[in-house]
């Protein structure tokens, strides 16, 4: 007989997927909006504010499984470190009440961005000749066009785009915390402290 | 790229766990095969692999997703490379940057199609029962099942949210401020229910005792583990040690 992880609640069981459709569902609403953003990680940052880590990451890997598999772009497999180290930044916003503001969410998804920006470059210029998402290669090729070498031109437009991408991500996430009723945000261990409610 | 629209091909007819780990075998074979004749050559039997599987039409999507990545790659690596430059016809290429473009066109090329192929012979349903027979932890196939029939009922909201906002005078369409302007009223909605139906799923899955002990779930359908299923799985990963020792030696 197989039982759950102790962490594995009813709760969870009904969160994660939850989330990982929302990171799914929000990203293609964002790409018919044809904005200049991904907003494809709300759902892991929300399960981590709302759970705590381990939710996220569980979340975040979810996502990028299912992403690539359902995109038909099984090469995108790559990034997932990076939804580790999303849920790992939105856990220490988490804890200090990092969601209560939107310039306090803001700040550290700017922070989340500098730092999954580092990282995506070495993925994107180690394994993809610097070629990703469409917006960031495009950016990638106005650097390069202006003399940039390679490796500095995917590091400055995977930065600037994750940061930018990331500070929403984490703004829109604080803003549904805030707007959750107590009665609900209650229910999750983190979630008040999150938004600085308690 | 949605679901397919019905079975297609050897991926459909394989048992679930094949095409799997034969697709992230290509994925690694993709980066180990010496460039770039090997990418190039895997990405063509492959194609050769759809066509005489009995699904040629998976091609259609996997074109339409891998000539972006060619284009800019192109542009990227050929037309704006360093070193040595070539002319060819109107264009000036750089060498080395037009080989670094075609090591990764056959890299992706070969992902791609080898995930397509994969997608459109996916059923959520038979592998979520193929991994209950292999004893996967009955939460893991919980949460891929839940969130597989999630992401369109989550799509079907969207759009009713979108439409409700419409008809209120939202506009999606015009400058980045206005199709900006509209992301929060679309998505604050959905994000807001979502949590709540967390709640009720929550009762249900207590209510049907998830964790408690002595319950067992079987799988209603399992799918067929054959023989030449198991060979081909075993071929995928021997392949994957064959390249990686190749890498090692030479």
């Amino acid at each position: 007989m197989e039982l759950p992880p102790p962490f594995m609640n009813p709760r969870l069981l009904a969160l994660i997927p939850t989330c990982v459709a929302l990171n799914v569902v929000l990203g293609r609403i964002v790409s018919e909006l044809a904005l200049p953003v991904f907003l494809d990680t709300v759902g892991t940052v929300t399960a981590t504010a709302l759970a705590g880590p381990a939710a996220g990451i569980i979340t975040g890997l979810t996502s990028q499984g299912l992403t690539a598999l359902t995109s038909g772009q099984m090469m995108w497999l790559a990034f997932a470190p990076i939804q580790v180290l999303i849920a790992l930044v939105a856990s220490s916003a988490a804890r200090r009440g990092g969601f209560a503001t939107a310039a306090s969410a803001l700040l550290w998804g700017a922070l989340c961005g500098l730092l999954g920006g580092l990282v995506s470059s070495v993925i994107s210029y180690s394994f993809f000749g610097g070629v990703t998402s469409t917006g960031v290669t495009a950016l990638n090729a106005l650097l390069r066009y202006l003399d940039f070498g390679l490796a500095t031109a995917v590091t400055i437009s995977s930065v600037a785009a994750d940061v930018l991408d990331k500070a929403l991500t984490f703004a829109f996430a604080g803003a549904v915390l805030r707007a959750l009723p107590t009665r609900l945000a209650s229910r999750f261990p983190l979630a008040m402290r999150s938004a600085g409610r308690e | 790229m949605s679901a397919p629209a019905a079975p297609e091909g050897l991926a459909a007819r394989a048992h679930p766990f094949t095409p799997l780990v034969v697709s992230l075998a290509v994925v690694a074979l993709a980066f180990l095969l010496p460039a770039p004749a090997g990418p190039l050559l895997l990405a063509a039997l492959l194609i050769i692999i759809a066509i005489l599987g009995g699904d040629p039409r998976a091609l259609i999507p996997a074109a339409w997703l891998a000539v972006p990545f060619w284009v800019l790659l192109f542009i990227l690596h050929a037309l704006l490379g360093d070193g040595p430059m070539r002319t060819l016809g109107p264009l000036t290429l750089s060498v080395h940057g037009s080989a670094l473009a075609l090591t990764q066109s056959g890299r992706f090329t070969a992902i791609i199609v080898a995930s397509v192929l994969v997608i459109r012979g996916f059923r959520p349903g038979r592998f979520v029962d193929a991994a209950l027979e292999a004893g996967w932890p009955w939460t893991s196939a919980y949460i891929t099942a839940a969130t597989l029939n999630a992401i369109p009922r989550f799509q079907e909201r969207a759009v009713r949210v979108q439409e409700a906002m419409r008809s209120r005078g939202l506009r999606v369409r015009g400058t980045l401020i206005t199709r900006a302007k509209a992301f929060v009223p679309l998505a604050l909605p959905l994000m807001l229910g979502a949590l709540h139906e967390v709640d009720e799923r929550t009762f249900a899955l207590a209510t049907r005792q998830v964790r408690a002990e002595g319950v067992s779930r079987t799988p209603l359908r399992p799918p067929a583990d054959t023989a030449l299923d198991l060979t081909v799985r075993w071929g995928a990963v021997l392949a994957v040690l064959g390249a990686i020792a190749w890498r090692f030696v030479a």
